[in-house]
């Protein structure tokens, strides 16, 4: 099926969040022109190289409960409409045209809800991230430790989802796991399918010394790698942190580089939100080397393809949680991957085939690590079959084409 | 058996039941209410016989409604306080629960203390356009009409997401719910009362004003004498009536507030009543406001009415659309979903479209012109109650669905 360019508009709260790569994908490779609608922005560098160049950034503001740095478990809806607000005041004002349809992703605050008040018959795409289903130990895997005020948000915060499934929306998500956490009369709705991540002109493997963050990594060494938003501990940060201690007492050339934001900024992570998790976990529990141990923040994402194509092994240590679009970005750099054992990371990983699975004890964890540093020429066809999988389901150039024929099917039945 | 019937107001729709359940099967009814509520009111026999037990929202803001993107909050209050007062009253361990969902039901939080199957009743679930509040495009735009119905369902959705099983009191009202919701909802009526509203003596005076037999009485009943209701199309519709005949009086209950939709709005500030009689012109004379009134003198009313007229827009059928063909009233009803599974058009009642007035009218004065040839019509209103929506056929269903519900 040709695909004609489309005029879209995309809503999030920030960009560019996770539509800007789709947008950035669909304004170079099919045409589309694309208004971005969002009330914050990364800085310039995770910009996609379209920004500026068929995608136009348009900010919104928001008022009352979503200016507070965080909210009563309660206000969570009203904070949501606080920005569907601000979108629709930015919208109504702009009244952009024409629109063939409408790309939105809350993630839990809210955005495209208002949109169909002035494009009542433009066809919404609304990307969907969670559920939190509260008989489902998810996200994170130790209930005993959460408090009733967590677990309270937890069952008012999905009043944000219902409301936009509800909202005469096409509902889309990444993963069967992720659509598996919504009620089953939803379910059947869902259009499951990744949103990709790029596959062309990445960097070819290597050995050679790579300066990361102004610290060059030697030749010799071997790169042990964790890549998340923020390093927290629903993405298991603690977790790399007691592997990498144990490798580095076992091999003197061991390198960690764990890169994302030091600030927690996962309200899962309901304990340390908004804190400098590292410090304070490094502070209770020091590591024997904290020289081997690189933590430098959040990367321009050319260099986290550098960095990815140099390790020799990358843990992923998430708890129970949508797997993250890092685990699939470094399966496309090669790595061979350690993951710890869920529901989500089963989906992307085939065990033994296309990566490592563990279960959650730290001490056959590092084992395993360590087996993979000691031996890499035999566990190299894992980093290549997770290689060759990302190519064949989750390259952009795979599943972007299919979202776009979604897109277009939609657009025209409103033409 | 023992139920714990939630509601924000006593006696509403449980009030009633329990007491049904109680006396017909002697099942123990236990209720957690913030208020008692005026309408109706609760009988001497409710508060004597059930077990009714209060909470109050310490959250709760001054203002009775709060903003529209406040609600959920409101709603998420009072579930932390329906669980609190549970928590504080540990002797309370019902067999089964049954929670009022019109504006969601404040069971969020109530699986941590109660161990027992949840009832939803699923009153309604909001359009987000052209229905209910935001059907009378004929009226002055209210500000939050693009907003409100798009969030005012939330606490619905997730009370309703979590639930084991609901039921509705009409099937329409079941429809108003997302498909993919509508296979737990079963649909039970809870129940006219058939004895209370009932034919017999017309009354020769009403709220002390005379009424002689020659005057027609042209009925209008509402909680708030708002325009989900019809109220300003009953006004339009009886100034018409009213200038055809001289002897007409229309007799009006209801509070001067609206209890649903935008009338503030609507009417750039003025009470609704005001705004629409000035609107409509009508001779105040020709109308008598008796405000909120008993159910036992509702029923007396209604034995007076030679016609009642129901022009609500789609929404939650009225209580008092039952009470009026209970008593074997003729009934005018506006062409509207709910209004048809209730009224056949010529059979047991009439239907004429909502806004055109002039029709409405001109059936009315039919009616009035010739009441013999439209008797039939409210004998069988009365029939159809009777083997429809009285207590007697009613409650015995909803006994049966609780039954299965808390055996599961």
């Amino acid at each position: 099926m040709s695909q004609p360019p489309l005029d879209l508009v995309c809503i999030e709260p920030r960009f560019p969040g996770r539509l800007g790569g789709v947008a950035d994908w669909l304004v170079r490779r099919r045409g589309y022109r694309v208004r971005f609608f969002c009330n914050q922005a990364d800085p310039a560098v995770q910009w996609p190289e379209a920004t500026g160049r068929g995608i136009e950034v348009v900010a919104f503001n928001v008022g009352g409960v979503a200016r507070e740095t965080s909210v009563e478990w309660p206000k969570v809806l009203e904070r949501s409409l606080c920005y569907a607000y601000g979108c629709w005041e930015v919208l109504e004002g702009r009244r952009p045209r024409p629109v063939d349809l409408i790309l939105g992703r809350s993630n839990g605050l809210g955005s495209s809800l208002y949109a169909p008040v002035i494009f009542p018959r433009t066809p919404i795409v609304q990307f969907f991230d969670t559920y939190f289903d509260p008989d489902r130990r998810e996200p994170g895997d130790e209930a005993e430790r959460r408090p009733d005020t967590y677990r309270h948000w937890r069952l008012a915060a999905n009043a944000v989802e219902l409301v936009e499934l509800e909202n005469g929306v096409t509902p889309w998500t990444a993963t069967d796991y992720q659509r598996s956490l919504f009620p089953t009369p939803y379910r059947d709705d869902f259009h499951v399918l990744h949103d990709g991540v790029e596959t062309r002109g990445l960097p070819a493997r290597h050995r050679d010394p790579l300066t990361i963050g102004g610290r060059t990594i030697p030749a010799d060494a071997k790169v042990v790698t964790f890549v998340a938003r923020s390093l927290d501990r629903l993405r298991g940060f603690d977790r790399f942190v007691g592997i990498v201690d144990r490798l580095v007492r076992a091999e003197p050339n061991v390198v960690a580089v764990a890169v994302g934001s030091r600030v927690a900024d996962h309200p899962f992570d309901f304990a340390h939100y908004g804190r400098d998790y590292p410090l304070i976990l490094l502070g209770e529990n020091p590591p024997t080397s904290l020289e081997r141990l690189w933590m430098p923040g959040v990367l321009p994402p050319d260099d986290v393809r550098r960095l990815l194509a140099r390790s020799d092994l990358h843990v992923y240590a998430s708890r129970p949680h949508p797997a993250s679009r890092s685990l699939v970005e470094a399966m496309a750099a090669g790595c061979v991957v350690l993951a710890f054992e869920t529901e989500a990371a089963l989906e992307v990983i085939e065990p033994g085939v296309s990566g490592l699975l563990v279960p959650t004890d730290l001490d056959e964890a590092s084992r395993i690590a360590l087996g993979v540093l000691q031996d890499p020429a035999a566990h190299r066809p894992l980093g290549e079959a997770a290689a060759e999988r990302v190519r064949e389901r989750y390259s952009r150039d795979v599943t972007l084409p299919r979202l776009a024929d979604l897109f277009d099917r939609l657009a025209s039945g409103g033409r | 058996m023992h139920i714990l019937f939630l509601h924000d107001a006593f006696p509403a729709q449980f009030g009633r039941l329990g007491l049904e359940l109680a006396d017909r099967y002697g099942w123990k009814c236990s209720y957690l209410i913030r208020n008692f509520s005026r309408c109706p009111e609760p009988t001497p026999a409710m508060l004597e016989r059930l077990d009714i037990h209060r909470y109050i929202v310490p959250q709760a803001p001054a203002t009775a409604q709060p903003a529209w993107p406040q609600i959920y909050g409101q709603f998420v209050d009072q579930c932390r306080a329906v669980a609190d007062a549970l928590r504080s009253m540990p002797g309370l361990r019902p067999d089964l629960v049954v929670a009022n969902g019109g504006r969601g039901a404040p069971t969020l939080l109530v699986p941590e203390v109660l161990d027992c199957p949840i009832v939803t009743y699923c009153e309604y679930y909001f359009a987000t356009s052209h229905g209910d509040l935001t059907y009378r495009l004929d009226l002055p735009p209210a500000e939050p009409a693009p907003f409100f119905p798009r969030v005012i369902n939330a606490p619905t959705l997730v009370s309703l997401a979590s639930a084991k099983a609901g039921y509705s009191a009409t099937r329409w009202q079941r429809d108003t719910f997302p498909e993919r919701y509508r296979s737990k909802i079963e649909v039970h009526f809870d129940g006219v009362d058939d004895r209370l509203y009932s034919p017999g003596p017309r009354l020769s005076s009403i709220a002390g004003r005379s009424v002689p037999e020659g005057t027609k009485v042209v009925t209008y009943v509402a909680r708030g004498l708002e325009s989900v209701r019809g109220f300003d199309l009953f006004l339009a519709a009886a100034d018409r009536i009213a200038r055809a005949r001289s002897d007409v009086l229309f007799v009006v209950a209801g509070d001067d507030r609206a209890y649903y939709g935008w009338d503030t709005f609507h009417a750039g500030g003025l009470p609704f009543k005001e705004w629409a009689m000035s609107k409509v012109g009508c001779d105040p004379s020709r109308f008598l406001f008796l405000d909120h009134v008993s159910p036992e003198t509702l029923a007396e009313v209604l034995r007076r009415s030679d016609l009642h007229l129901y022009l609500s827009v789609p929404f939650v059928v009225s209580w008092s659309l039952f009470n009026a063909l209970s008593t074997g009233l003729v009934v005018l009803g506006a062409d509207i979903d709910p209004v048809r599974e209730v009224i056949e058009h010529g059979v047991t009642g009439l239907i004429a479209p909502l806004f055109d007035v002039d029709r409405i009218a001109e059936t009315a004065l039919k009616v009035l012109d010739d009441p013999a040839e439209y008797a039939p019509l409210g004998r069988a209103a009365r029939a159809m109650i009777e083997e429809r929506y009285s207590l007697d056929v009613a409650v015995s269903p909803l006994k049966d669905f609780f039954e299965r519900v808390a055996a599961r």
